[in-house]
């Protein structure tokens, strides 16, 4: 009974998000000045034919280097984690 | 219906029946697997709306270093799911 | 669990291939769809291929973890550096200074569908190269910790 009940809300939910959803325009940005700007001049200004690529790099470099340091981080983490114990050393048990 | 439109059908069905697949398999080696058709079919829809760098990633991050690290979990630990 | 011979064969075959496209994904980033994250990807998609198929002694003398080490500071490095670089051309942090009158890069391009020129773009195939061996080395480091991880817990 509750099973059945919960899978009836979840329908619902789902239904009206996809009925309200069907009506959104889809690759159909509202405002598209920084689009065009973008599409316009960025082989002009960075001389790469990748449009994505100078984004990433060039107009949004600092978005980059974040991540460049977010996963150099991650790698920190998961080498702390499994480091290799010295002599007589053994792990905390709490 | 244009054939564009039927391959992205089948490929958003593919989608949904592998992901019952991944949550439905008791062998975990075969659910990495379910997982890693999962994450290519997910590559190739984003082939088909035109956003080939996130294809790029997908493919090399979910399908291919993702299932290599379940791989190696499973490995470590043992394949088949406990009856409880 | 110990992989099969076909395996282990199909895994050593894909390996340079692996490697080799990625290479090309990371060096043609400012020309075609991908750069230096998908290509580095891509390569560590090759060594995790080696590492799943083979046993962890087995892969210590082609992939080296101290080199793996380097890779990834090598590569956050180059990227600051090339960042850096703009500030002693007298522009800001990160500006491409190379694209239309630098020493390197400097092919300049049409508006428009052309071509494309390797030798364009100024800084971004720089940056991409850093990015590239970074991920590479960086998620290499994550599986091979892993895998010694394991190891270590099959030896008690």
């Amino acid at each position: 009974m509750r099973n059945v009940l919960f899978s009836a809300i979840l329908l619902l939910f789902f239904g009206g998000l996809l009925y309200l959803a069907a009506d959104l325009p889809f690759g159909d940005p509202l405002r598209t000045d920084m689009d065009d700007y973008f599409i316009r001049n960025a082989q002009a200004q960075t001389g790469a034919n990748n449009v994505v690529t100078s984004i990433v790099f060039d107009f949004r470099g600092f978005d980059t280097l974040g991540e460049a340091t977010v996963l150099f981080t991650a790698v920190l983490g998961v080498g702390m984690m499994f480091r290799k114990l010295k002599e007589g050393e053994e792990y905390e048990n709490d | 219906m244009t054939p564009f439109l039927l391959l992205q059908a089948l490929v958003l069905l593919g989608l949904i029946v592998t992901a019952v697949l991944i949550i439905s398999f008791k062998d975990l080696l075969a659910a990495a697997l379910a997982f890693a058709a999962f994450s290519l079919l997910l590559s190739l829809e984003f082939y088909l709306l035109q956003a080939p760098d996130v294809a790029i990633a997908e493919a090399g991050i979910g399908a291919g270093l993702t299932t290599a690290i379940f791989i190696i979990a499973i490995r470590g630990t043992q394949r088949h799911e406990e009856k409880n | 669990m110990k992989m099969t011979k076909i395996v282990r064969t199909t895994a050593d075959l894909f390996f340079p291939f692996c490697l080799v496209f990625g290479l090309y994904v990371v060096v043609h980033g400012h020309l075609t769809p991908g750069g230096g994250f998908q290509g580095g990807a891509v390569m560590a998609t090759g060594t995790a291929l080696l590492l799943v198929a083979r046993a962890y002694d087995d892969v210590t003398g082609r992939i080296r973890k101290g080199a793996m080490k380097v890779c990834e500071a090598a590569g956050l490095l180059i990227f600051l550096c090339a960042g850096f670089s703009g500030l002693f051309a007298g522009r800001p942090f990160m500006a491409n200074w190379l694209a239309p009158d630098g020493a390197l890069f400097r092919t300049s391009i049409a508006h428009g569908p052309n071509a494309g020129d390797l030798n364009t773009a100024g800084l971004l195939p720089l940056l991409n190269v850093g990015v590239g061996i970074e991920v590479l080395g960086g998620l290499t480091v994550i599986l091979l910790y892993m895998l010694s991880g394991i190891k270590e817990e099959k030896k008690k």
